[in-house]
């Protein structure tokens, strides 16, 4: 069969290529100063642009989609032609890949620094920028797809699959995500509440780790770790296997970021044993990658590529097994909320993405410009001053996160707090955060020595933007022969089909979890006495979002003994159903704020506080690491913006009455008087209606709304009267429940502890001894003072057991 | 222009097993796949996995004796509680004058940062009043200081420290206020406010 002729397009490889080094360089300088703010606040520089609260999304996703996005596309643009045996089916379209992904990039990082972001980590760009992402995604597949269909090769490589669910993944996990209502132009309000909004956003947060950093980067091992070793992949079954299984899997496993948090236990448990159930099919990429090294790890000595190659399979095979580890509840009580996560995520970012863009480079760089690298020594330095930077890097935090949790829960023979106040924890490991920063700076060095061998590489060699190549083309072979071919192998010739089945087995593991999160009411049990935000309230909100106050704060208490007595009660489900977006947040380099509204609370602090803070928190505790918020004081809340927000929430669900958006201003100027007559009563000026007093006013808000005052409770109810059983059964059944649940707070016999805990046997009656009074407190309690209500946690009958054992057997 | 050969593709490879075969029509830009299984171990580790996930299923919902998050706060709550009730010791609260209790009441202080809102020698700032004056907004008392710090006044700025401190700590660092702070005399002192100590 006669050759055809055709070029490869070596100039989109090269411009990313180009663009990965620079937003790559530019990405960790930026994590090097907010790792230098961490332990040394003075780093804020006092700029409302450069607090860390705007510069970690700004790392995060400078890292992501700018370094490692470039990577990805560099990486794939080579391979893909090369695997294919044509040129890339539009020039045009890899052209607008290019641009428009760069274009995406600065208005990324303009807006993060303007403090224009929807708070969803790694999901922080407004809605424009979305719509603009999807754009350039759709393209990039489109022309991925047509080049397929255009090849000269029968089957589809490997490494190709996963180009494939790459596309498939980040484009379904966007857009799902994504959705959220426009304000104006920078501003939206996601569509999911509270918890609907974490299960949604953290699958895609765990899926973006799956299919941004790790499917792709599976792609390239594929393609650069047997091309640069010259030996052949170890077994093509294990690619095949590991290949569906975790696909299919990483889609579920995004509940294990909301372990022990305010999320029904079934999902929590499905994040659980999915990441279980990744652990092999993980490795079966980096056993298939070492494998493939067999007998050839003599070239690992003398090539820097090599050696990253294998630093970062090493790097995967422990992130991938220290991930479900981190998954397993108890844990993920220690690594959640701590530097754990931190360490964590740099092991692989550092180790397994970055090392593998490395080992790419360093083999791709000569090979496209037809030299030799410029220095095999710069490259070796590179390597070794990159992998000590790693462990620098990441021990200190692994050893911080233990630290601190230790110090979190550590109670004194009295039954208190060891370190009641929280800054004492986090002064603690200050010093691992300096170590921390040497890591860093390690890592920068490397990278630095990386682009002066490419700078002086490039310049003795020569490039062309188009390579000559030929190849037969391609006769398609028809239907299957079931003697000849396996299914797989058939499919691995029918593009369109292998990526319809890969989008089914993609969309499983999100359908089952989201749609019932948002469809079922069960999972959303309301509280009573939960209330929308007040217009100030709701404003002060969007500046917590804006200031990205969650990268530092949680919102969400968990049920442990020693976070209930530092923060107050555990966080319930029904208690979030008016937050677009939720809040929760993903560490504590600061204290939670779930309950700072709770009056009686440890977290509250008086306006005053709360104003003297924000203006300098170093003046209230040296130690503190806060940036300051001097421009509250000074910066007004759009109120013109305000009817608008109130007019979204309403679309959204929220049930502000009819027209209140007429109201909204008023009301908001109103509440802000308050707040600023009393900060004037402590002698501070400030306006009503400034971000300090909305933020106030917002904080005051927080977790207050369940220890409110049940309706009820203000009128006493009409209450039917009830008929309690008195069977001995009925008594034995309900001492066991009471035991379990009543006893804690009114004694095994009933005594109560006084005062806090009346006694059930004398006959003092706070709450009235007539069945139906009984019923009614154990049922509604009274949370105001203490009582929980069981309504929720036993049925009906089980009350009135629980009542007539009060009555009839404790109470004689 | 250049024509970029594909030197590996010809040169085949050695392996170290001669088992092992490299599989037809399976070789892209030079890649070459073996036929090799997996290795066993891995698979062992893929089923025990989904083992492991089925019996977790089973432990805490199809069989449901694995106790929820609430019921597990529940327990640690009663077990806090069962500890704690042996160990209330019964001494009576008074007002100390020895060093080594005011020396550890200062330590509070700062721990506690109550210099925040009361400044570093009691001066007072803006959020809280001073602490060294003969003027007391919640009475000057032993036991009206004691319970300021346990009960607070959250509304006005005084957060109850009874979840985080002690009685014998709260006993110290309100000692501490009262003994040792009056000898304090700060550059600049927040006016008077409450009423004057009889």
């Amino acid at each position: 069969m006669e050759n055809q002729k055709f070029y490869y397009d070596y100039k989109i490889v090269k411009q990313f290529l180009m663009a990965t080094v620079v937003w790559g360089i530019i990405a960790i300088i930026v994590g090097l100063l907010i790792a230098l703010q961490l332990a040394f606040p003075v780093f804020n520089l006092d700029l409302e642009f450069t607090s860390f609260g705007r510069l970690r999304p700004l790392h995060t996703n400078a890292v992501i989609f700018a370094f490692i996005g470039n990577a990805i596309f560099a990486g794939v643009y080579y391979s893909l032609q090369r695997l294919l045996k044509t040129r890339m089916y539009s020039d045009k379209l890899s052209a607008i890949n290019f641009w428009g992904w760069q274009l995406v990039i600065i208005l990324a990082a303009i807006t993060l620094v303007l403090g224009i972001t929807t708070s969803k980590e790694y999901a922080e760009l407004e809605w424009p920028i979305d719509i603009l992402i999807a754009g350039i995604w759709i393209v990039y597949g489109w022309n991925m797809i047509a080049t397929i269909l255009i090849r000269r090769v029968q089957h589809i490589y490997a490494a190709i699959w996963w180009y494939l669910a790459t596309f498939l993944g980040i484009a379904m996990l966007h857009v799902v995500n994504s959705f959220a209502l426009p304000v104006s132009l920078f501003k939206s309000y996601s569509v999911y509440a509270g918890a609907q909004d974490a299960v949604v956003q953290w699958w895609y947060g765990h899926n973006a780790v799956a299919f941004f950093l790790t499917t792709p980067f599976l792609g390239l091992m594929y393609y650069y770790l047997p091309k640069a070793v010259n030996r052949p992949i170890y077994s093509y079954k294990l690619s095949i296997i590991h290949f569906w299984s975790l696909i299919f899997l990483y889609m579920w496993a995004g509940p294990h970021h909301l372990l022990y948090q305010a999320l029904p236990e079934w999902a929590q448990a499905l994040g659980t044993t999915f990441s279980i159930m990744l652990i092999a099919p993980s490795w079966g990429g980096m056993i298939n990658g070492f494998l493939t090294l067999r007998g050839a790890w003599d070239k690992v000595r003398d090539s820097a590529a090599l050696k990253f190659f294998v630093v970062a399979l090493t790097a995967y095979g422990m992130a991938t097994f220290e991930g479900p580890m981190m998954s397993l509840k108890n844990v993920n009580e220690i690594t959640h909320f701590t530097d754990w996560t931190i360490g964590h995520v740099h092991i692989a970012g550092m180790g397994w993405n970055a090392g593998l863009v490395f080992g790419m480079l360093y083999w791709l760089v000569p090979l496209i410009f037809n030299t030799k690298i410029y220095s095999t020594k710069l490259a070796n330095a590179h390597f070794w001053i990159a992998t000590l930077g790693i462990l620098v890097y990441a021990i200190p935090l692994y050893w911080a996160a233990v630290t601190q949790w230790l110090m979190w829960r550590d109670y004194t023979p009295e039954g208190y707090l060891t370190y009641p106040n929280f800054l004492e924890t986090l002064s603690q490991i200050i010093p691992m955060y300096v170590a921390r920063i040497f890591g860093g700076t390690l890592f920068v060095i490397g990278f630095i020595i990386m682009l002066f061998n490419f700078y002086k590489t490039i310049k003795s060699g020569q490039s062309e933007d188009n390579v000559a190549a030929e190849a037969p083309m391609l006769v398609p072979i028809g239907p299957r022969n079931p003697d000849r071919e396996t299914v797989h192998r058939w499919i691995e010739r029918k593009g369109v089909i292998f990526s319809i089945i890969a989008f089914f087995v993609l969309a499983v593991g999100g359908a089952v979890e989201i749609i019932p999160m948002v469809f079922v009411k069960s999972n959303i049990p309301t509280i009573d006495t939960v209330t929308p935000y007040t217009p100030l309230e709701l404003e002060g909100r969007d500046i917590y979002v804006s200031e990205g106050c969650y990268v530092c704060h949680s919102q969400v208490v968990r049920p442990f003994r020693y976070e209930t007595d530092r923060y107050g009660e555990y966080s319930k489900i029904g208690e979030f159903v008016y937050d677009h977006p939720y809040q929760w947040g993903s560490r504590r380099i600061g204290p939670d704020l779930a309950r700072a509204g709770v009056v009686t609370g440890p977290m509250f602090k008086s306006a005053a506080w709360h104003y003297s803070h924000f203006m300098d928190p170093q003046k209230m505790n040296v130690q503190s690491t806060m940036p300051k918020y001097p421009w509250f004081a000074t910066k007004e809340v759009n109120l013109e913006g305000t009817p608008a927000k109130i007019r979204a929430m309403q679309k959204l669900g929220v049930p502000y009455p009819e027209g209140y958006d007429q109201q909204a201003v008023e009301d908001l100027k109103s509440q802000g008087s308050e707040i600023a007559a009393n900060l004037n009563s402590s002698g501070i000026e400030v306006s009503p209606t400034s971000q300090m007093v909305a933020m106030i006013a917002y904080l005051h808000k927080l977790g207050r709304d369940i220890s409110q005052p049940l309706a009820e409770e203000a009128v006493p109810m009409e209450l039917a009267p009830v008929t309690l059983p008195v069977g001995q059964a009925d008594f034995d059944a309900a001492k066991e429940n009471y035991l379990k649940i009543c006893a804690a707070c009114h004694g095994p016999e009933g005594n109560g502890i006084p005062p806090a805990f009346p006694s059930l046997v004398d006959e003092e009656w706070l709450h009235g001894n007539k069945p139906e009074e009984i019923v009614r407190s154990i049922s509604e309690g009274y949370p105001l003072k203490g009582m929980v209500g069981y309504k929720n946690q036993l049925s009906g009958s089980q009350i009135n057991q629980l009542a007539s054992y009060i009555l009839n057997v404790l109470n004689q | 222009m250049t024509t970029e050969n594909d030197k590996h593709i010809e040169r085949g490879h050695e392996f170290s097993d001669h088992r092992e075969h490299a599989m037809e029509e399976h070789n892209y830009d030079g890649i070459q796949e073996l036929d090799n299984p997996p290795p066993q171990w891995i698979m062992f580790i893929f089923y025990l996995t989904i083992g492991i996930s089925i019996l977790y299923g089973a432990y805490y919902f199809w069989i449901g004796i694995g106790a929820d998050q609430h019921q597990e706060y529940d327990k640690a709550i009663e077990a806090a509680r069962m500890k704690q009730d042996s160990s209330q010791p019964a001494a009576p609260l008074d007002l100390l004058s020895d060093e080594a209790s005011l020396s550890e009441g200062k330590t509070i202080y700062a721990e506690m940062n109550c210099a925040a809102c009361h400044g570093i020698e009691g001066e007072g700032n803006a959020i809280g009043p001073n602490l060294i004056d003969e003027f007391w907004i919640h009475g000057c008392s032993f036991t009206d200081v004691f319970n300021i710090i346990k009960n607070g006044e959250p509304l006005k700025g005084m957060t109850p420290f009874k979840g985080q401190l002690s009685d014998e700590k709260i006993q110290k660092v309100a000692s501490y206020v009262l003994v040792t702070m009056k000898g304090y005399s700060p550059s600049s002192t927040k006016e008077a406010q409450g009423e004057k100590c009889p």
